[in-house]
């Protein structure tokens, strides 16, 4: 009579727990996955922006910027002093004036002689310093003023370390000082064989024409540093390269679909990447859009993707 | 005792009727405010401690933050399991309590722990809170804020959102939280340019410290001035962009340098993990309303409601919030499907009683138990702390039917003796001798039913949270009906019954009718035992063959009715890309013609109801009404049509949920599979490959399907390595390198600008052009000692690795999964022989453990539970049994109708093509009950015939014959009273209909079987043993 109890019970345990064998869904996309192919319509290709485009040679404008400073043309600059120790009986130059080559800028009384004598400037120019005023006593070891001819002005650019092997003499630069300065072309004059002590950066060095005084020493500038610009034969835009499983790859389209194609980046820029293996020039690849593809090729691997 | 209870109850009629209506009384009120929810809540017993740190990759928000977290939180009592998820930014240790602990001492004990936490979380690295007093079932309603005049800018909205919105509406009673998603909140930014710093000399760090000491207010007491008091305050807060652009940041020979030298200062939007998009083509701002644990949604959501149309006045015009997900339909729906059945059943069960008992008055007094017992279960539910939920409320609508049967026999009995007995007997004697004669089996039968729920409060996890409310139900209700039967009918038995006027006397029509049908056929299976036995063993057989061939599945789906679309995206996703993918779908979604609107939340917003990250999507949608659609209207139906018109999504896992399930699932966190693999160790590399391994092993195993290695890595990584003697040669700290990167790539805050209350984060960053590529990184100069600036790229070396997308941990310990499903034999064999091939194939590095988890541990606990919980029931259903009966072979008798019962139940799952489930099997369980109660009956009447001095053969006919009517009444009013259960197709319906089915197609063979085989096999079964001497 036990039979019954039997019955009962193994038909509930049956029951209870319940298996759940169906409550699992899962995608039929790991077959796809191994094969690393992506098969697409042209609607989907175009609702997700995945846009081909040929690899052609291109140009790579490496490019740095630099902080630089704008500084007198120590060329073009004079140190005026006087030729005896005396007392100033009379200054006739200030700050800013512009001055010609053997203008008087000061009356001297010399303290041998007790005879004034004038100071005059070597340099036709800019007064851009003035150490001296009316009754001061001065002597041949100081300046009492600094001419400029700010015609020309230097732009001093601290090239730090990691740059150096890149900066060259002649290679063009673009120097602009303050947000809404466009800037202007020129070639880097010279190049520090040294390296300062203290800042650890060498100076490179750029001579500018200041015809109309834009540029004041004492300036902060930024230098763009076009270091090279060389022609790739292989480049492709930044977007269309990807990490796939732990290759660098360029989709591409074949007859089946897009596949990764593994391939080696060379130089880079912020806008174009060279590649010098993987990709033939003139080859079709994936420019935008490359995500989706990648993301369908991982769509297997990334399973029920919360948080557990 | 029975008897003396009885006898209470007919001497003090006044006494127990009052006491009854007060029963009522406190029952209806306890009706009006038990918390109504939709479902029972099956979220675990969980407490979640978030820590935001904004910027940190998953490695450092484990060690700096998840580790001391989890370490403080160690030892707690109660606590069953810490698992925690270290994401990018965000650290979420689960802390999940025994169930039953309350919710509120977990997150005492949780809240003082907290506080050492705190102190082991270095600075700076976010601050850990718990979570809102909530549960999966908390997200009551969502809304976004529409823009009619297309003039607010998403930070604007967002602003309106985070202090106009959010403040009113935390303040609705039940209302925990109210979290902020989409647009962009407002922040006032610094971009610092890096050229500027050079060219004034001045460092981030100089900026950030100047910043935050020129923007305050103190006060300074006070002074006296002519007997008055006069506070003193110094106002120095910084009110908008002009006062920060004023800060000096450094002074040279007097001249001073302000920020707006050095930086551009704006307002912008913060960084953000998420947002809300809408139809396919707009961002939208949306808010989530959490509800406080333990209250009554649709009290909550009705006054958020409110609350939200006072809200739309006030807000500036043009703005308008849109609710797009409401609780309060899927609670409407849910509690009306049952609401409905109860409502039905109750009027089916009157009828019957009606037809049955011939009169009003003995109509009357059954028909009252129903509304008592109802009254009474809702009375001690509220007293448990219960809410009425689709479940408890089931419960209910299925006990229906039971709920009156003690009382039937009571009142039956009564009515019966009255026809028959003499004139002159005294009314209230007559009453008190049938009750009597009746209360002990009543009393069994009701505690039978009772005793055969038991094993439904052993079950365990989601199916136990599921199907206990309705245990409760039916047991409370049924214990209702017991005080009813006896203590109450007898009462108003004897005060409304009436003995029948002379002449108008004998059964009412459709008895005797069904009495002279029956009685051939009776007599026929008395007469020939070995047709009955015959009819029995066939039935059995056929059962038994059925039975195999049923489908099973695990609970049925409840249908919340709101269809949520999950998109999962690749792991390494932007956010930017991410709306850009929803967005494609959100259209596609609007193609179809029932969809009139999408809403998608993307990644997280304010942290707190969940802490998606950025890949994951999920659309509401909309639907138009249903008279518009092309199909019949089922959420299947609708869901089949996403599934067919949405086609495959390249780069995207789609996955048709419901809010709640999702959110549940969630805080389950993976335990959905069937079975789980998890590799416990150190390192996070020896992981994957130990995991992947084990994976390998699995696989090797006959009935493996689908075994995936959880995918922790995957997010891409610009990895600063720092070169240690670079930064020796400036004489550069880690830290000072540190600092500069933090807070020129990420942003440092340096304090707040206050706009009344509104308080908005001042961060000071580098602007984009400026930080946005590694190169831009590694030009970012660093100062060092003596005046030096150093660019980054000569102090470390950048690299782009792919790192881990979360670290996740249980108990302290790092872990990976491996997932895994058994296709084609039974599990404990294949975890057998997969522990094998592990322990064959795999060799773990010292250190690594491997447990084995998922539904098929709960399963197995389960089934453990069932094994002792089922036999122990049934051995005291034997004891009862002959308790009553006083005989080993009556009780045998009985029991034998458990089988003849399973039958039906099994023949009507085969017949509507319903799957043998969870359910199904309480269903099966109720049977057990409601299959002896009749047997009860029917043997205790021919057990007394035999006492007056029948022939067992006799006795079986005349007691059949005579129990016909309360038999036929017990089985028809269950079954009538699961009816409008096994018709309803609404809310919740897909969970009562298994067990409706089953209770009524075993409800069926088991009376048949009661009425026809019970009286045959009585005689055996009587005959030769102690009844023989009555001859």
């Amino acid at each position: 009579m036990s039979l019954p109890i039997i019955i009962a019970i193994s038909v509930l345990l049956a029951a209870a727990p319940a298996v759940a064998q169906d409550d699992l869904e899962h995608d039929d996309h790991e077959a796809e996955a191994h094969e690393e192919l992506v098969v697409m319509d042209a609607t989907t290709r175009a609702e997700f922006g995945i846009e081909i485009t040929a690899a052609g040679p291109g140009v790579l404008r490496l490019r740095r910027t630099l902080p630089g400073e704008v500084r007198a043309n120590a060329d073009r600059l004079a140190h005026i002093v006087p030729r005896y120790e005396g007392i100033v009986h009379d200054v006739r130059a200030a700050v800013g004036d512009r001055v010609r080559a053997g203008q008087t800028l000061a009356v001297v009384e010399g303290d041998a002689s007790l005879t004034e004598f004038n100071v005059r400037t070597a340099l036709g120019g800019t007064v851009i310093e003035r150490h001296v005023s009316l009754g001061e006593a001065v002597s041949r070891d100081q300046a009492l003023f600094v001419v400029a001819d700010l015609d020309s002005v230097w732009i001093d650019i601290a090239v730090y370390l990691r740059d150096l092997d890149a900066v060259r003499e002649g290679d063009p630069v673009t120097v602009s000082c303050g947000r809404h300065d466009a800037g202007i072309a020129a070639r880097i004059g010279y190049v520090a064989p040294v390296v300062d002590e203290a800042t650890r950066t060498a100076t490179a060095r750029v001579v500018l024409p200041n015809g109309d005084r834009h540029w004041r020493p004492g300036m902060f500038v930024t230098a763009v540093l076009e270091t090279s610009a060389e022609p790739v034969d292989v480049a492709v835009l930044p977007s269309a390269v990807f990490n796939v499983e732990g290759r660098t790859c360029v989709f591409v389209e074949t007859d089946e679909g897009f596949v990764p194609r593994p391939v080696t980046v060379g130089r880079r820029t912020d806008d174009l990447l060279e590649i010098t293996a993987g990709l033939a020039p003139d080859e079709p690849y994936v420019v935008h859009g490359g995500f989706t593809l990648k993301a369908e090729l991982e769509k297997a691997s990334f399973g029920d993707g919360h948080n557990h | 005792m029975l008897d003396r209870i009885v006898d209470f109850g007919l001497r003090n009629r006044l006494l127990v009727l009052v006491l009854g209506l007060l029963i009522m009384l406190a029952g209806w009120r306890a009706a009006v405010r038990l918390p109504v929810d939709a479902f029972p809540d099956v979220s675990p017993n969980l407490v979640q401690v978030f820590t935001v740190t904004e910027g940190l990759a998953p490695e450092e928000i484990e060690t700096y933050v998840t580790y001391p977290v989890e370490t403080a939180m160690t030892g707690l009592p109660g606590v069953a399991k810490v698992r925690s998820v270290s994401n990018f930014g965000l650290s979420v240790v689960n802390l999940y309590f025994e169930d039953g602990m309350d919710v509120y001492f977990a997150r005492q004990l949780v809240g003082e722990r907290l506080q050492e936490a705190r102190e082991r979380i270095p600075e700076g690295f976010g601050n850990p809170e718990m979570g809102p007093i909530s549960t999966g079932m908390g997200q009551i309603l969502f809304y976004y804020l529409e823009d009619a005049t297309g003039t607010y800018d998403l930070q604007e909205l967002r602003t309106v959102q985070d202090w106009l919105v959010k403040f009113h509406l935390q303040t609705v009673p039940g209302v925990t939280e109210v979290l902020g998603i989409g647009g962009w909140e407002k922040q006032f930014q610094v971009d610092v340019v890096p050229e500027q710093l050079l060219r004034y000399d001045v460092t981030l760090d100089e900026i950030i410290e100047r910043i935050e000491t020129n923007n305050l207010n103190v006060g300074a007491q006070f002074i006296e001035k002519n007997a008055e008091e006069f506070v003193v305050r110094s106002v120095g807060l910084a009110r908008g962009v002009d006062d920060l652009e004023r800060i000096v940041v450094k002074t040279v020979d007097g001249r001073p340098v302000f920020l707006v030298d050095v930086a551009r200062v704006g307002t912008g939007g913060a960084v953000r993990r998420g947002l809300q998009s809408r139809n396919g083509t707009s961002e939208v701002v949306a808010g989530q309303v959490i509800k406080l644990f333990g209250t009554n949604s649709s009290t909550v959501i009705a006054a958020v409601e409110e609350k939200l149309v006072e809200i739309n006045g006030i807000l500036p015009d043009g703005l308008r919030l849109v609710p797009y997900y409401e609780q309060k339909s899927l609670v409407a729906a849910a509690v009306g499907t049952v609401k409905g059945a109860l409502l039905q059943g109750v009027g089916l069960v009157a009828l019957v009683l009606l037809l049955f008992m011939g009169g009003l008055r003995p109509s009357f007094v059954v028909a009252v138990s129903l509304p008592f017992s109802v009254l009474c279960a809702f009375l001690l539910m509220d007293q448990l702390g219960h809410t009425a939920n689709l479940m408890s409320l089931g419960g209910l609508a299925i006990a229906i039917g039971m709920m009156v049967d003690g009382t039937i026999v009571v009142v039956e009995n009564a009515d019966r003796r009255l026809r028959t007995a003499a004139p002159d007997a005294n009314r209230l004697d007559v009453v008190g001798a049938a009750c009597r004669e009746v209360g002990r089996p009543v009393a069994f039968a009701i505690a039978i039913i009772i005793l055969v729920f038991v094993p439904l409060f052993m079950l365990q996890g989601i199916e136990g949270k599921t199907f206990r409310p309705l245990a409760w139900a039916v047991a409370l209700a049924m214990a209702g009906s017991l005080v009813f039967a006896l203590l109450m009918a007898p009462a108003l038995g004897a005060g409304l019954l009436r003995r029948p006027r002379a002449g108008g006397g004998g059964e009412p029509w459709l008895v005797r009718q069904l009495g002279r049908l029956y009685a051939p056929i009776l007599g026929f299976f008395v007469r020939r035992r070995v047709a009955a036995v015959g009819l029995a063993l066939a039935l059995l057989a056929a059962g038994a063959a059925i039975a195999p061939r049923l489908g099973t599945e695990f609970t049925p789906r409840l249908r919340e009715g709101t269809v949520v679309v999950a998109l999962t995206m690749a792991p390494s996703i932007s956010l930017e890309e991410s709306k850009r993918v929803v967005q494609i779908v959100e259209r596609r979604l609007l193609a179809i013609p029932e969809i009139e609107e999408v809403v998608s939340r993307i990644g997280r917003g304010e942290v707190g109801a969940h802490t998606d990250p950025v890949n994951s999507g999920e659309l509401f949608v909309l639907l138009t009404s249903p008279d518009t659609w092309r199909t019949d209207g089922t959420q299947e139906d609708i869901e089949d049509l996403i599934r067919h018109e949405l086609g495959d999504v390249p780069g995207v896992l789609v996955n048709l949920t419901q809010p709640i399930e999702m959110t549940i699932d969630h805080l389950l966190e993976g335990v959905s599979a069937e079975l789980v693999v998890k590799v416990f160790g150190e390192d996070l590399d020896e992981l994957l490959s130990s995991a992947g391994q084990v994976a390998a092993a699995v696989r090797t195993v006959e009935g493996s399907a689908d075994v995936q290695v959880d995918q922790v890595v995957g997010a891409p990584q610009l990895l600063i390595r720092l070169d240690r003697e670079a930064l020796a040669r400036y004489g550069l700290n880690v830290a000072d390198v540190q600092g500069t990167i933090a807070a020129a790539v990420g942003g440092a805050t340096a304090g707040r600008i206050l706009e009344g209350v509104r308080g908005f984060d001042i961060q000071v960053r580098y602007p984009a052009g400026a930080r946005d590529t590694a190169d831009r990184i590694a030009d970012i100069l660093v100062s060092a000692p003596g005046g030096i600036r150093v660019p980054l790229g000569d102090l470390a070396r950048l690299e782009e690795i792919v790192g881990p997308r979360q670290i996740t941990r249980e108990d302290n310990q790092r872990f990976v999964s491996v997932q895994c499903n058994v296709i084609g034999r039974d599990i404990g064999g294949f975890v057998a022989d997969a522990e094998a091939a592990i322990a064959e194939q795999v060799e773990l590095p010292a250190g690594h453990l491997v447990t084995w988890g998922g539904q098929y541990r709960l399963q197995q606990e389960a089934n453990r539970r069932l094994t002792v919980v089922v036999p122990v029931v049934l051995a005291l259903l034997a004891l009862l049994l002959f308790a009553n009966f006083g005989s080993v072979r009556h009780s045998l008798l009985i029991l034998l109708n458990i089988p003849l019962a399973l039958v039906g139940g099994v023949a009507g799952l085969a017949l509507t093509g319903i799957n043998l489930s969870v359910p199904a099997s309480v269903g099966f369980i109720a049977l057990f009950g409601i299959a002896m109660e009749n047997g009860m009956v029917l043997v205790s009447s021919m057990n007394r015939l035999v006492d007056e001095g029948l022939e067992p053969l006799e006795a079986a006919r005349q007691g059949a014959l005579g129990r016909l009517r309360p038999v036929l009444m017990t089985a028809i009013t269950t079954g009538l009273g699961l009816t409008p259960l096994l018709i309803a197709t609404g809310t919740g319906s897909e969970v009562q209909r298994p067990l409706a089915v089953v209770v009524t197609g075993g409800l069926f063979s088991a009376t048949i079987l009661t009425l026809l085989v019970l009286p045959a096999l009585y005689p055996w079964f009587t005959g030769r043993s102690d009844r023989s001497g009555s001859d």
